[in-house]
């Protein structure tokens, strides 16, 4: 095996969950994410010289991939199903009942979330990327960032507010 | 950091880790409570968008990346070998090289393809006809055989010939004297219905044509005798 294809099998193993997570945020159906991800592997293997530091992999990646779906999204416009929870697969094992209807209610707000206030949220606490980084990646200031993350965050507490009475959970007073 | 600006921050990263943001809620309790209820909801948020990838994607990718690379290196070979087969014409045209692509065999019987109608036969011409035919063809024949009824200058793709038909009863025969290709062993084929015989004589060579080779050793004789005469 080339040095090149054991670094592409590194790539895609250590990051096609998580860019399949961050298609189905962007896309939200989940055969789109998987052919999104899948496209966005086959075009970094094409130019994966191009990639010179390891540890920039994960951003590098996901500009590609915001890319290949923003290609995508001039042929097609997906819709998120506003259902009180699709039959997306949490990766939670054994989850209480309560934390399952938690998270359950959680995903159904972020689906009703705006794509400019929804992706930055996604990159920063999937990705765990910072203000600066998603600015970068957004190509917007800082300051567009932490605006859009503050009211991403407020928009989601008032969903779950609306959704059900307890306050404990996503009071952010 | 005051109380205000720390909720606002907390609210863009429950997760920042700024000197005054640390400080602020080391000091005030009320915020460290916010600051620890926000935390918690952004475990409960990474953990709603924590949906787990489809089981064979891995797979999936690394099978469409193979699929990939062996498409491309069909596509590059295709590539390579039209490329090859270029740069040999490019050779063949440029030096002139005698490289037959097609056998002469073929070429005869796509030649009378195109001029059927020479093969009615008819009367014997005059031998002189024959004669001047090859001289055109820088050949000199003291003897031509008889029953030549048909006689032309004929271009046979890239090739010189003489092309004749000698009436032989109700099969007449093709005869094509290629001056400029020396077949380099006799040859009987059947094509296209048609039944053949390649042969070197002299510098060129001698193509038979009917649809019944029944005659092809007399001619043949008759045009040795020709050339060795």
């Amino acid at each position: 095996m080339s040095s090149k294809q054991r670094q592409f099998d590194a790539l895609v193993r250590g990051y096609s969950a998580d860019l399949f997570r961050y298609a189905y945020w962007l896309c939200g159906e989940e055969a789109l994410a998987r052919d999104l991800v899948q496209e966005t592997l086959l075009r970094a293997w094409k130019s994966l010289d191009s990639l010179r530091e390891t540890a920039a992999a994960k951003a590098w990646l996901i500009t590609i991939l915001r890319r290949e779906h923003a290609r995508l999204y001039e042929r097609k416009t997906p819709q998120f199903v506003d259902v009180d929870d699709m039959d997306v697969a949490d990766s939670g094992e054994s989850r209480a009942p309560d934390a399952a209807g938690e998270e359950a209610l959680i995903r159904s707000a972020m689906r009703r979330l705006e794509p400019k206030y929804r992706e930055p949220l996604v990159m920063q606490v999937l990705g765990g990327f910072s203000c600066d980084e998603i600015a970068r990646e957004l190509n917007i200031s800082s300051a567009a960032v932490m605006t859009q993350l503050f009211r991403a965050r407020q928009k989601l507490k008032a969903m779950l507010s609306n959704t059900h009475g307890e306050a404990e959970v996503h009071e952010l007073r | 950091m005051n109380c205000v600006e720390f909720r606002r921050q907390l609210t863009v990263d429950p997760r920042a880790d700024a000197a005054d943001f640390v400080r602020h809620r080391a000091e005030c309790a009320r915020c460290a409570e916010a600051a620890e209820r926000a935390l918690e909801f952004d475990r409960a948020l990474r953990r709603a968008l924590d949906i787990a990838p489809p089981a064979q994607l891995v797979d999936s990718v690394l099978l469409a990346q193979a699929t990939e690379q062996r498409r491309r290196r069909t596509a590059f070979r295709r590539t390579a070998m039209f490329a090859l087969a270029a740069s040999l014409a490019l050779v063949v045209g440029v030096v002139g090289t005698r490289v037959e692509a097609t056998p002469l065999s073929t070429q005869a019987v796509a030649h009378i393809e195109k001029e059927a109608f020479v093969l009615k036969g008819g009367i014997a011409i005059d031998a002189s006809e024959v004669s001047d035919a090859f001289a055109k063809r820088g050949l000199r024949l003291d003897h031509i055989p008889m029953g030549v009824s048909f006689v032309a200058c004929c271009p046979m793709g890239r090739h010189k010939t003489v092309h004749m038909l000698m009436s032989e009863g109700d099969d007449p025969v093709t005869v094509i004297y290629v001056v400029d290709a020396h077949a380099t062993q006799r040859e009987e084929f059947t094509r296209d219905g048609w039944s053949g015989r390649v042969l070197p004589l002299g510098a060129g060579s001698l193509i038979l044509l009917a649809h019944h080779a029944t005659a092809f050793d007399r001619v043949e004789r008759a045009w040795r005798g020709a050339f060795e005469s």
